[in-house]
């Protein structure tokens, strides 16, 4: 459903994928490791089509779609949803209204009826149980004076109303507590299904044990360098990364 | 960069202004201070502090042509329920005078309070700006009618006034002057709204004198909704008694070239100011919100926010002065300024002024000029909104604070006016 090939992006002039080529079948949930700066949450940005990144070369297709020719909003449309590393605060818009548009705006461009307004809420109740989203967390300014683990337990309930086909989470585990972390792998868990893939970026084995990734990437220096299936985290977390980048450089020289 | 009005032209435009608004009919006798005042007062030009960034040049050549035809403008806000008065180009054309009689209530034209109750007016119906701005004096000098609302002391005025200004196709000058007379322990609410054609042109130079009494309370909410190429000048002045309560909101929804002079007076202690406004020109539109504040007297209120964002190459001005007199202690004055700007070539000037001459008080301000927030945009998109929905979104999060105050039937209008000038609807 998804096939990264031979990505190459930089922003000004600073080149930070350099290669990358990634292939995800549908229903598949793939994990992405890699050492801080090696290019996971540039390739989540161009995944969900944020327009600094240029892309020198390379291509991805979705469906069949030539990705890189639709904006922000098509790839939306089309079904692809982030969950940011940094949720964006915006002060004066509610939760609630917040979803209700973008729910809606994405049925009107896929032709389809706006939600009522009865099923809309109801919705919204079953997508927040969902992650034991607080009630008050809904009616409030969208991510305005959330803590780091609400923020992303937000996003993930943003990602249960908007049902996406790829969901890329990007470190959306981290500055979860215990059970939070437990709670939203509990609500990615419950999405998985036949047609909905999964990316998920992150730095610990920890979240792995909750949601077991049918395969394990590592990225490192603006490629995957090594992919395995879901031992290859608990190697990382034995090893570190340094043998793998070691090794590819080897191999490279 | 400065432009220089000969004596000649200037005196020329006020001519052509006092005999247009002659000939169509004026409201009273012309101020004697107004006369005088135009004759000694320097017409604006952007080498005067209060008018740097204001090009009234452009004024001089305003000529009225036609008469307006005093036909009956689309209704704004129908769902309202408020007293209606409708003016065309400073003719009264519709509205049933509310009339209780000397000792009670009154609400109408001037020209109808100006024949039943003269002497109630005597008082306080001069413009207070009209012996120091020229466009003011000018606007005293031949003024036309407007709404006056007259609440004796103990009463409250069961339902909002509405007056509405309609500016006709065509090239015209209108001088409404609206006076307001809140007394003791009295209320009212109004609206004063004025819209244009798309085809009009000219001048409007509008007054509006109000008084607020000790203990007592008026909330004005003022909506601009202008399309066309009128030049409006707006002088309004609030004085406030004792224990009084004062709101005034502004929305300048559209307007060709706008200068709003807002003044209050807190003529007494414990007064409370609320003002707020709200502006968006786009294209190559101008608008200015000049205000002052005046704290005369000890344990006053004032709250002053103004939000705006200037679009494409527009020009938006933002001045507040807060003057805390010298015995006005405990004063506690709040005046925040924010604004954000959509193209590259819009302009923002904010200044915020404060003189205090009392030691004992608590005064604060802020201005802000940003850009949209892009990663708020991005997000929203991420999420599946089309570029217009998200920035309609982000727009209406940013105008909230201030459009919320107004009634939701107006602050609904204001929004698609908006929205629909920026394509976003
Ligand atoms: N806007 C930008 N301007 C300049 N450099 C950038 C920009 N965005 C990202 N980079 C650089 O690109 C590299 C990759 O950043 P990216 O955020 O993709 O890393 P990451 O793998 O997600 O790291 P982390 O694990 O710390 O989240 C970093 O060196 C970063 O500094
Ligand atoms: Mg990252």
């Amino acid at each position: 459903m998804l096939k990264i090939d031979n990505l190459h992006a930089r922003i000004g002039d600073t080149e930070i994928l350099k290669g990358l080529s990634l292939e995800l079948g549908a229903g598949e949930v793939h994990a992405i490791m890699g050492p801080n700066g090696s290019g996971k949450s540039t390739l989540a940005s161009i995944l969900a089509g944020r327009e600094d990144y240029e892309v020198t070369q390379g291509s991805i297709s979705f469906d069949g779609v030539d990705l890189l020719e639709l904006d922000a909003t098509e790839r939306a449309v089309a079904g692809i949803f982030l969950a940011f590393q940094y949720p964006v605060e915006i002060p004066g818009v509610s939760n609630i209204n917040f979803l209700r548009t973008a729910l809606n705006s994405i049925r009107e461009q896929r032709a389809e009826e706006p939600l009522s307004g009865k099923d809309f809420l109801a919705k919204v109740k079953a997508c927040a149980q969902l992650v034991e989203l607080d009630g008050k967390l809904r009616d409030r300014s969208v991510n305005e004076g959330f803590s780091g683990g609400e923020k992303k337990r937000n996003e993930v309930f943003q990602m249960a109303m908007l049902e996406p086909k790829l969901a890329v989470l990007d470190e959306t585990d981290s500055g979860l507590d215990i059970d939070a972390l437990r709670i939203v792998a509990h609500g990615v868990n419950s999405m998985r299904g036949a047609d909905r893939s999964f990316l998920v970026i992150t730095h610990y084995q920890r979240l792995l044990d909750h949601i077991v990734p049918d395969f394990v990437h590592v990225l490192a220096g603006g490629r995957i360098v090594h992919s395995g299936g879901k031992e290859l985290a608990l190697e990382l977390e034995e090893k570190g990364y340094d043998w793998i980048v070691d090794a590819e450089a080897a191999e490279q020289a | 960069m400065n432009e220089v009005a000969t004596p000649t032209q200037h005196a020329a435009l006020a001519a052509r202004v006092s005999e247009a608004c002659a000939a169509a009919g004026l409201v009273g006798e012309p101020q004697a201070e107004a006369l005088e005042a135009l004759e000694a007062l320097d017409y604006p030009t952007t080498r005067q502090e209060r008018w740097k960034y204001t090009r009234a040049a452009r004024l001089l050549k305003v000529t009225p042509t036609a008469s307006a035809p005093l036909q009956a403008p689309p209704v704004v806000v129908e769902s309202l329920d408020a007293l209606r008065f409708t003016f065309v180009a400073g003719q009264h054309i519709s509205g049933e005078t509310l009339d209780e009689g000397a000792e009670g209530c009154f609400v109408g034209p001037v020209s109808v309070a100006l024949e039943r109750y003269p002497e109630r007016l005597k008082a306080w119906s001069n413009s207070a700006f009209a012996t120091q701005e020229w466009f003011a004096a000018l606007q005293a000098s031949a003024p036309q009618d407007g709404v006056c609302i007259l609440v004796p002391a103990g009463h409250k005025l069961q339902r909002p006034v509405l007056a509405h200004h309609h500016m006709p196709d065509g090239a015209h000058v209108a001088q409404p002057r609206h006076l307001v007379h809140i007394g003791d322990h009295a209320s009212a609410e109004a609206v004063l709204w004025s819209d244009n054609t798309s085809h009009a042109e000219g001048m409007m130079n509008a007054a509006i004198t109000a008084s607020v009494g000790n203990g007592a309370s008026l909330s004005l909410e003022i909506i601009q909704d202008e399309p066309g190429t009128v030049h409006h000048m707006g002088h309004h002045h609030f004085t406030q008694g004792s224990n009084s309560n004062l709101t005034v909101r502004t929305a300048t929804a559209c307007a060709h070239w706008l200068r709003n002079d807002l003044h209050i007076l807190q003529d007494g202690t414990h007064a409370d100011s609320t003002f707020h406004g709200c502006y968006l020109p786009n294209g190559d539109q101008f608008v200015d919100h000049h205000t002052r504040i005046d704290h005369a007297h000890p344990d006053g209120q004032s709250n002053e926010l103004y939000k705006g964002l200037a679009a494409d190459k527009s020009t938006a001005v933002f001045n507040g002065k807060i003057m805390v007199h010298k015995d006005a202690q405990r004063i506690e004055a709040y005046q925040s300024n924010r604004n954000l700007l959509l193209g590259e070539q819009a302009a923002m000037y904010a200044k915020p002024e404060l003189e205090i001459y009392a030691d004992d008080v608590r005064c604060s301000h802020g201005c802000t000029t940003g850009q949209f927030d892009k990663e708020a945009l991005f997000y929203l998109r991420s999420r599946g909104m089309t570029e217009t929905a998200a920035n309609n979104l982000l727009v209406q999060a940013f105008l909230a604070e201030v459009l919320d105050g107004f009634r939701p039937e107006i602050r609904d209008h204001v929004h698609s006016v908006f929205a629909r000038r920026l394509g976003w609807i």
